[in-house]
């Protein structure tokens, strides 16, 4: 998508010092943001936005047509901007070059935002509906005060690094209301993230409801006012559609399907029982956490139901990437289960179990033209993995959230695509401890030495840590085109509405502007000093916009720019 | 106390007769020292319900708050309930007698009491007995917590004693980094009652901001404070301390000094020393910051303006505040502040010492707030700072409490050692900000090469501390008996440096939650044995009651967990 950007030309452009901080600034950062004199004009209270008929931009130029006549947002420190008071700005119109593109990995979200100085109308030149949708939310975020005012003299050029810029939730350990989950796809919207990685099912709920196997939620999910029907599903698609957000789903197996068995028993190894039986190692566990089961690959109905999955959650979600799991596939689970016993014993192996399955499995994902996602682990478990010939590169991108950068080489120099979730960087739910009951390891003695926290992937993954992860460090030119990009992950086993915007908010946002612009300046150097101030700002202006983000400092620090800063190193 | 004391160990033997499983279907938070119910069963709660109290002027307003509490709020326990619906006449009243009308709230008082529900069919008036009004307060919310479903039924043929192990049982909240609303105070306030935590400790000021409007010194929350909108008025702080006093809760008052006093500079810059500079200056170590955190300022001892000022707020704050403590703080005096100030460099040329310096000023605001009826609470810093403290002997343990917040039990074993009674906030297992990252900004820890271990997490108290943590805290640890009983209670503390309203009810609940049983009832079974395990399916129904009445408290457990009792535990120990 870069090819849509003439950089060089554009590198003429007067740009604002990036010493001094620009009186008021877009999350995430331009590529290109030229505001040489800063001033402002009034928006008309007429204001109109001149666009393009079009199922989704349409939708989207009311909603922020509203936003910027409505918000009156009022920064934490008062923009220092010349305002003209002559000229009010009477319109912003859109162009697009391709009205047809679909949302769809790769799409060009490339834009040019101009607001000129005094009288002309502003502009939002773009290649697709979605690059438009992104100069939108730029320029509602140049817009602020009663009554509404605008930087003027600005020329916005911008255009992501990374074209896959995700959230994954987790609905399946606890429940979220299609509400939650829509807000949560706005707030992705206003940070130009654009995938809602949508892990429905697990182990301890099944709440999607799948019209050719309506058991599946009927009997596994938490209760009947916890499930998505399919026009929840529907409404949540469009939406996203709506905010330039792909919502792609996963339906995660063979492993962590013990809601399964709610409604089929009988495909479901090892179902609800003890996770880690007394006296056993870790090695013999059932499953890595609470809720266990695995669908059993020998068992031809199991494909039956799965393949009905399959085909009604593809017809559900329009999104050409279809997330199938396959991860955690955990040996005592299928060892505790007769009739794959007998295939052991005849010398059949559990990594041959998994072929078994993704051979019946992944072939039919395809054939509905769909990309297969799967975890890491497919290929890389210590125990039970496929041959990667059983995955064609073509058709397959690995998620991984293992090792860091390690398993992110180890993937693409095995030819696949990569999306990174990297536990040490992008897991959201980590650092509040475990949820296991009855451990022992927070009753020690005081004194003792409290670790990283207890839970299995602490610490705490601050807005910094996340900011500053380079998702393709250490990979030569060629192994890093095959990074699209990153997720941020909120798994649920200690989350549930309550909690969801303050743990997905700010922190998604620092990965945004990594993925969208990079996490350096012009310079090279890492700028999360700077960043500071312009997310606090920006953190603000999603609770105004009802999102409850998690502060990170004192309002103090808003107000006394760079007094809370360090200026000794680590 | 004695004699509920006598009466307690005569029930705790009838207590062990009731089976264990029977006391997940009643999971009351923080769970009563006693509770006999040998035969589990319910009646319906009459539509028409009466509670009938003592005319009081809190417990009246408290007794009204939990009927209309216990005819509408059904709740639906997330295991349903397996208990007999006995088929008799509903319970038609609670008849609430309480010995002493006159006590008021302050430390130590009765805080015991007895509920006795009939049997179904032997009567239809339930007893709650009390000591005091506050007692009473504390036995209607078990009350409302053995009441469940729609129509209301309430647990039958069942006997509660309660008094707690600590009386001092409380949360701390800094409203001076990020402010509060009053909705959101008394909120946290209505919480602490069902938790039976009745110590609502206010950070009121700190360097960042000053949100007490103080009627003799209007200027210090005009300028002081983030805003018009961002203050607490007189008529903001009756509302808190009258709501406290309906819920059986104290609102203890802090005024931090001479420390953490930056955003006084804004009303009156001559009296604060190092106001407004930048914390540590590059080129420096850490020795010589201005302060410990961004923020930086102290009152200057040196200043009878200081006196003049700090006095006005001491005054007006005791007018507004009834609670007989007050804290003083004291905390965190920095070296570099008060050196950066010329007047006291000359005093120091002079053969001065710093410590002498806090000594000053100790003296000249200690008796005054002793002399209005006050004990004085202050952190740990006044006498165990390694830099700055004083000599014990001017600070009476008969008028004076300390807090702790640093190294665990061998600080609060310093501190009775020298004779004073000790609040416990251990950094380490009671601070609820802990765990989220450092606030500082341009701070090069979190950009690490890949790979580098993230130890806990950058804050300087990391890694968070879980309800687990917190419920797990001996408070006494390696104290003898004497010691222990100089330690009067406990507070979990919210540092707002990244905790605002939008976050406020998940930093606190149900974390706060695990200290409350801890302090009210113990950590351990009747066997001895730490009851962490039984604990997590009851605070899982807890927090789910805490959130259906309103308060946002964070999930600890997938509900599949809480539906499957006993099934995402661990047996294998670490």
């Amino acid at each position: 998508s870069l090819s849509s950007l003439s950089l060089p030309s554009l590198s003429s452009l007067p740009k604002t010092s990036s010493t001094s901080q620009s009186p008021i600034n877009i999350w995430p950062k331009p590529r290109i943001f030229s505001w040489p004199r800063p001033r402002a004009v009034f928006l008309s209270p007429d204001f109109t936005i001149l666009s393009p008929k079009h199922p989704y931009l349409t939708p989207s130029v009311h909603r922020y047509h509203r936003r910027v006549l409505t918000e009156h947002h009022r920064s934490l420190v008062a923009p220092a901007v010349n305002l003209t008071h002559a000229n009010p700005l009477q319109t912003l119109t859109i162009s697009v070059t391709d009205l047809a593109a679909p949302l769809q990995h790769g799409v060009d979200e490339s834009y040019t935002l101009t607001i000129p100085g005094a009288g002309a109308g502003a502009s939002v030149a773009a290649a697709t509906v979605w690059g438009a949708m992104r100069g939108l939310e730029s320029f509602s975020q140049l817009v602020w005060g009663k009554p509404s005012r605008v930087a003027a003299g600005v020329v916005v050029v911008d255009v992501p690094l990374f074209a896959h810029r995700g959230f994954m939730l987790d609905t399946s350990r606890n429940y979220y209301g299609v509400e939650a989950i829509m807000r949560t796809i706005e707030a992705m919207s206003g940070n130009k993230l654009n995938v809602f990685h949508w892990h429905i099912t697990d182990s301890h709920s099944f709440p999607l409801v799948v019209p050719s196997e309506p058991d599946l939620a009927g009997k596994g999910a938490y209760g009947e006012e916890m499930q998505y029907s399919p026009e929840d599903v529907r409404r949540v698609v469009e939406f996203g559609l709506e905010h330039g957000v792909r919502v792609m789903p996963e339906i995660d197996m063979p492993g962590h399907t013990g809601s399964w068995a709610e409604a089929y028993p009988e495909i479901v190894t090892c179902p609800n029982k003890f996770w880690w039986p007394a006296e056993s190692g870790w090695t013999d566990r059932l499953a890595s956490e609470p809720g266990t089961g695995h669908l059993n690959p020998l068992n031809t109905k199991t494909y039956q139901v799965v393949r009905n999955v399959i085909q009604d959650v593809a017809a559900m979600f329009p999104e050409p990437f279809f997330h199938a799991g396959a991860d955690e596939i955990i040996p005592g689970c299928w060892k505790a289960e007769p009739s794959i016993q007998d295939c052991l014993a005849k010398n059949g192996t559990l990594s041959e179990l998994l072929e078994l399955f993704v051979n019946s499995t992944f072939p039919y994902i395809v054939s509905l033209n769909r990309t297969v996602v799967y975890w890491e682990d497919v290929l890389f478990d210590a125990n039970i993995k496929v041959n990667p010939s059983t995955l064609p590169p073509e058709n397959t991108i690995l998620q991984t959230w293992n090792k860091g950068l390690n398993n992110t080489k180890r993937v693409v120099s095995s030819g696949y695509r990569v999306i990174v979730s990297s536990s040490d960087f992008y897991y959201l739910d980590c650092g509040h401890g475990d949820f296991v009951g009855n451990n022992s390891l927070y009753d020690q003695k005081p004194g003792t030495d409290q670790g990283n926290g207890g839970s299995w992937c602490g610490p705490f993954k601050t807005w910094q840590t996340i900011y500053n992860y380079d998702i393709t460090y250490g990979l030569n030119e060629d192994e890093a085109k095959l990074v699209l990009g990153g997720e941020v992950a909120l798994w649920s086993e200690q989350a549930d509405p309550m909690v969801l915007d303050a743990r997905i908010w700010p922190r998604a946002s620092a990965m945004a502007e990594a993925l969208w612009s990079g996490n350096r300046d012009e310079t090279g150097k890492k700028r999360f000093a700077e960043a500071t101030d312009r997310l606090n700002e920006w953190r603000h202006r999603m609770v105004k916009r009802g999102v409850g983000a998690e502060p990170i400092q004192p309002l103090w620090c808003a107000r006394n720019p760079g007094m809370c800063n360090t200026v000794h190193a680590s | 106390m004695a004699s509920s004391l006598i009466l307690s160990l005569a029930l705790s033997i009838l207590t062990l007769s009731i089976p264990s499983t029977l006391q997940s279907s009643l999971p009351i938070w923080p769970v009563p020292r006693t509770l006999q119910w040998p035969h589990p069963h319910s009646i319906l709660l009459s539509p028409n319900f009466l509670i009938s109290s003592p005319d009081h002027r809190y417990l009246t307003l408290a007794a009204d708050r939990y009927r209309r509490l216990l005819l509408a709020e059904h709740h639906r326990p997330l295991v349903p309930s397996a208990v007999d619906d006995a088929p008799a006449p509903p319970l038609k009243s609670l008849t609430i007698t309480v010995a002493d009308l006159v006590s008021p709230l302050v430390h130590g008082v009765n805080e015991s009491y007895t509920i006795s529900i009939p049997p179904a069919g032997n009567g239809s008036v339930a007893v709650l007995t009390a000591e005091t009004p506050w007692g009473a307060i504390r036995g209607l919310e078990t009350f409302s917590q053995l009441a469940w479903g729609n129509p209301t039924r309430i647990a039958a043929g069942i006997y509660v004693s309660d008094w707690p192990i600590f009386g001092h049982r409380g949360i701390l909240v800094d409203t001076s980094r990020n402010y509060y609303g009053v909705d959101e105070l008394m909120r946290t306030i209505e919480a602490m009652s069902w938790n039976k935590l009745n110590v609502f400790h206010w950070h009121i000021t700190d360097s960042h901001s000053f949100p007490l409007v103080v009627p003799s010194e209007p200027e210090l929350a005009a300028r002081g404070a983030y805003g018009s909108d961002m203050v607490y008025s007189p008529e903001d702080v009756k509302k808190v301390v009258e709501f406290g006093l309906e819920h059986g809760v104290r609102v203890l008052p802090e005024i931090d000094m001479p420390g953490h006093t930056a955003s006084w500079a804004e009303a009156y810059p001559e009296i604060v020393s190092c106001a407004n500079m930048f914390w540590w200056p590059a080129g420096t170590k850490w020795p010589d910051r201005l302060a410990s955190e961004p923020g930086s300022g102290q009152l200057n001892p040196l200043n009878p303006k200081t006196y003049q000022v700090a006095k006005n707020v001491i005054r007006d704050v005791s007018a507004m505040f009834p609670e007989p403590f007050f804290h003083a703080g004291a905390d965190e005096v920095v070296p570099g502040c008060w050196k950066a100030d010329p007047s006291i460099q000359d005093y120091l040329s002079d053969d001065g010492t710093l410590s002498q310096l806090l000594e000053t000023f100790i003296n000249s605001t200690y008796p005054y707030i002793a002399s209005l009826n006050r004990t004085v609470v202050y952190w740990e810093d006044v006498v165990l700072d390694s830099t700055i403290k004083v000599n014990p002997n001017l600070l009476p343990p008969e008028n004076t409490i300390l807090q702790t917040w640093n190294n665990g039990p061998s600080n609060t074993k310093k501190i009775v050692a020298l004779g004073y009674r000790a609040i416990v906030s251990s950094a380490e297992f009671y601070y609820l900000d802990c765990g989220h990252g450092g606030f500082v900004g341009n701070d090069s820890i979190y950009d690490r090469k890949p790979g580098t271990d993230q130890g806990n997490g950058g804050s300087w108290c990391g890694p968070f501390k879980t309800w687990q943590t917190i419920y797990n805290y001996d408070i006494t640890f390696g104290l003898n008996e004497q010691e222990a009983k100089l330690v009067i209670g406990g507070e979990v503390a919210l540092w707002s440096e990244q905790a605002d309203p939008t976050v406020l009810d998940s930093r606190i609940w149900p974390r706060a939650s695990a200290m409350a049983e801890a302090l009210w009832s113990g950590n351990r079974d009747e066997t001895g044995k730490k009851r962490y395990a039984e604990a997590t399916d009851r605070l899982n129904e807890w927090r789910y009651r805490m959130v259906a009445r309103g308060v946002g408290a964070e999930p600890i457990q997938p509900l599949w967990c809480v539906r499957n009792p006993g099934m995402c535990n661990t047996v294998n120990s670490h």
